[in-house]
């Protein structure tokens, strides 16, 4: 590898840093601008949150806000949130920076494709960045950005913003699509000596299945984007009845890919804390098959799903038992997940480290929000709360879950692979502590507002009658919000200090068995030195029965016995 | 760039870049799928849509299918060029398939005057919206695939020796042209 | 790779897909109710496509793993037709 070595020393810090091709350091790329954008992301929040709380009061920085302004943080809170953050982290950093280690790789098969969709991303955030300042403002028709509020004009007053909107998330999915092509053909073609497809961590299987349902399930929201850009600025009629066109349609080709779009940022999430909980609990994953089975089963059933978002769009109701018995269906290969997970846990020696604080976080919370999405997927119950804060309760459990508290238990755990260095334990808990209990400060009264009655996207709640004895949820989950923004500043702190002057890392602080923790901490370009390791057994060797350590990295010599056993 | 690598428990000797292709191949099919699924529903259910296609030119899209089911011919045969590392048939195929895409464009670009001459644009009923879109769409895809070839053709030293370069830029082309064979008796001849 | 693999007679399947074409024009322009000349055409382009996709895209020779990235999509859109049916053409509101 001494040309290859050599090669890189003729890099300079354009090439290393800037326009490079290494996937770790790509990785780290679309980690700081989902960073970014989550800062963003949290301040929209925090101005709804204020309008909703004291509606008649100048938000900070943004002074008084009316229904059109509100609808703007709205949109691109949810916009931001699920593309620009959940996207680019769980999926862009951590898959890109897992995917090659953890399989034995030296990088991933296309570098320079690699390379193109990060860049193509940030030209994606800067043209999402460049629509909160033209005339008109940003996007306004919500994330879903449903037709006519979408396509004319004369409904937000927002020409330019959903233009820009939708080219930047057409950047986003080019973006995500080459990265998903690179992803799938890598762990088919570059795995390690050894490293059969039963050998490799849930952590890449989640990461290939949210990669594969992302592939096939975006193209018909492409062709309606397009439609939807050609409704506003071509005098096409697909989404205008008057034209011979239906809103409906809009609808249908949106949650076909929008719900498949969920698990695109749930599955990766899934796949830290599976990787975290085995290593805590010093014990193997329990059923490693059947959470592959469940995963892909699932990723299956979430193609004939999605009109269970329509129950009160005024479709077809013959639609709506088959849509709520596939609903109800989907929640069996998640229920399977969530007890494996907790089956893994049974017995074990449980350290409570700051990653597994994260990972119990998700695992307790994400079973709150799967619950409530079985009322929701019921139609009967749906008509009811569709539209209403019991919606937004349910999806913030799980995407919070997801993001928050599934991201930070790989941030947490990958942070001294990825850096070098050590997170401070200290700052570590009460980020968690606080965040955990302010996330159900904010959210948990939600449900009960929305049986209530309070819609979702008003900016006004007092102007109802019926919701003024209410408006203390509201007061109280914008306190709630406000602690939970704060609550982030440990985390800032941490990451920042950690980084630049925190102890170094070993290679491996948590005596994990992944390929991943072979490697230096960070990896070197081209990651293995002389010689790829050879994989010996699978990924959970945990507390195995004659051994005198209780874990057994993947590449450690194979047994000295000679016994026929098949090697796991 | 690894050209062929052997993998553990799949047939011997698939191409990264055919997985790569395939991939995004499949991702395609969902796009013009999705687009072309939702005009067969839409016309299944509307009225009016066959009196509106009686305005298009049947002549000249029937010889731009020749032309792109020809152009996929010569885009396979310069694979096989390749293959049998004959350079010049490599250059003289895969011209001559840039030419057909250029030469489909022409009589699309033809025909979208005519028409918008003749008062149908993209606004002027639901049949012309997807009309425009559609064929649109998939000019842009032709447009995108002359490119590719045309990178193909001007490093055609390097496609000799690897002929997979040249199969997976087949592999898109064809593509194409698989949806132009739906997209012809969908608009026109129905 | 292909390449050393038997290649399907490239020129045979070119007249085959002139003919089929010249077959689905001709059929457009049968007589009587247009639903057999739709079903003619629209067969003759699923032969079309399928002789495209098996000899000039060498899908007759590939893995398996290929061709599922070839029919998984197509059965996902015909669960995405199947849903549109009822709003689109089951009318069952009057529009």
């Amino acid at each position: 590898m001494t040309t290859a070595t050599a090669e890189h020393l003729r890099h300079s810090v354009w090439t290393t840093y800037v326009f490079s091709t290494d996937h770790k350091t790509i990785a780290k790329q679309y980690l700081a601008q989902g960073l970014f954008w989550i800062v963003v992301g949290g301040l929209l929040a925090g101005a709804m949150r204020w309008q909703l709380a004291w509606p008649d009061t100048k938000v900070p920085l943004l002074g008084e806000i009316g229904p059109e302004v509100y609808n703007m943080l709205v949109t691109m809170h949810g916009t931001i949130m699920v593309f620009f953050v959940a996207m680019p982290i769980l999926l862009g950093a951590f898959g890109n920076f897992l995917i090659p280690l953890m399989i034995g790789a030296r990088d991933m098969v296309f570098p320079r494709l690699n390379m193109l969709s990060v860049w193509t991303f940030a030209l994606a955030s800067l043209v999402m960045l460049a629509s909160f300042f033209v005339p008109g403002g940003a996007a306004s028709a919500g994330w879903t950005g449903y037709p006519p509020v979408s396509a004319k004009p004369v409904y937000t007053g927002v020409t330019w913003g959903i233009n820009l909107w939708i080219l930047g998330l057409a950047l986003e999915f080019a973006s995500f699509l080459m990265g998903g092509v690179n992803y799938l053909t890598t762990a088919i073609v570059l795995r390690a000596p050894g490293m059969t497809l039963a050998r490799v961590p849930l952590v890449v299987w989640q990461q290939l299945t949210a990669a594969a349902l992302f592939l096939l399930s975006v193209g018909p929201l492409i062709a309606g984007a397009v439609m939807l850009l050609m409704d506003r600025t071509l005098g096409t009629g697909f989404f205008s009845p008057e034209l011979g066109g239906d809103p409906l349609l809009w609808q249908h080709l949106f949650w076909f890919f929008g719900h498949p779009e969920v698990y695109v940022v749930l599955l990766p999430a899934l796949g830290f804390v599976l990787e975290v909980l085995p290593v805590f609990s010093r014990k193997p994953i329990f059923g490693y098959r059947w959470i592959i089975g469940a995963t892909v089963v699932a990723a299956a059933l979430s193609f004939i799903v999605w009109a269970h978002h329509m129950f009160i769009s005024g479709m077809d109701p013959r639609l709506a038992m088959p849509f709520s018995v596939t609903t109800i269906l989907i929640s069996v290969p998640f229920a399977y997940l969530i007890f494996a997970m907790i089956a893994t846990l049974w017995r074990g020696s449980i350290r409570f480290d700051v990653p597994m604080l994260w990972a119990l976080g998700f695992l307790t919370m994400f079973i709150g929000g799967g619950l409530t999405g079985i009322f929701n997927g019921s139609a009967p119950a749906d008509i009811y709360l569709s539209g209403t804060y019991f919606i937004v309760a349910h999806f913030h459990y799980t995407l919070f879950s997801t993001v928050f508290f599934g991201g930070f238990a790989g941030v947490y755990y990958w942070f001294p692979k990825m850096f070098g260095r050590v997170l401070h334990g200290g700052l570590g808990h009460a980020h968690f502590w606080l965040t955990l209990v302010f996330f159900n400060v904010t959210f948990f009264p939600m449900h009960h507002l929305g049986l209530a009655g309070m819609v979702r996207r008003i900016a006004n709640p007092l102007q109802y009658d019926a919701l003024v004895p209410h408006q203390w949820i509201n007061v109280l989950a914008t306190y709630g919000t406000l602690c939970l923004l704060a609550a982030q500043i440990p985390f800032a702190i941490n990451i920042l200090w950690s980084w630049l002057a925190g102890a170094p890392a070993a290679n491996n602080p948590w005596n994990a068995t992944t390929l991943e923790w072979a490697a230096p901490s960070p990896p070197p370009h081209l990651n293995w030195g002389a010689r790829v390791p050879t994989v010996h057994r699978g990924a959970y060797e945990y507390s195995v029965p004659g051994e005198p350590l209780d874990w057994l990295s993947q590449d450690s010599a194979p047994p000295a016995r000679t016994e026929t056993g098949s090697p796991r | 760039m690894i050209a062929h690598v052997e993998i553990p428990g799949l047939p011997a000797g698939i191409a990264p870049g055919k997985v790569a292709v395939w991939w995004f191949l499949a991702s395609e099919i969902m796009v013009f799928g999705g687009l072309i699924a939702t005009y067969i529903v839409f016309r299944l259910g509307g009225s009016g849509w066959a009196e509106a296609s009686h305005h298009l030119n049947v002549t000249l899209a029937t010889v731009n299918t020749l032309v792109l089911l020809t152009s996929s011919y010569t885009v396979v045969q310069a694979f096989v060029a390749a293959e049998r590392r004959d350079a010049r048939a490599v250059r003289g195929h895969l011209a001559l398939t840039i030419l057909g895409g250029f030469i489909f464009l022409g009589l699309k670009a033809v025909e979208y005057t005519t028409e918008i001459r003749a008062g149908f644009t993209p606004g002027t009923g639901i049949f012309w919206s997807f009309y425009y879109m559609m064929t649109g769409l998939h000019a842009l895809h032709v447009i995108g695939g002359i490119v590719v070839n045309g990178a193909v053709l001007a490093t055609e030293g390097v496609s000799v020796r690897h002929p997979h370069r040249v199969e997976l830029a087949g592999l898109y082309w064809h593509f194409v042209d698989v949806v132009w064979i739906f997209l012809f008796p969908l608009l026109y001849l129905a | 790779m292909t390449t050393g693999k038997p290649h399907p007679n490239y020129t045979a399947i070119w007249l085959w897909l002139m003919g089929l074409m010249g077959l689905g024009v001709a059929a457009s322009f049968l007589p009587g109710g247009r639903t057999l000349a739709v079903v003619v055409v629209f067969a003759v382009a699923c032969v079309k496509a399928v002789l495209v996709a098996a000899n000039f895209m060498h899908l007759r020779f590939e893995p398996a793993l290929i061709y599922a990235l070839v029919l998984i999509p197509l059965l996902f859109l015909v669960v995405l037709a199947a849903a549109l049916l009822p709003d689109f053409v089951w009318h069952s509101v009057s529009r």
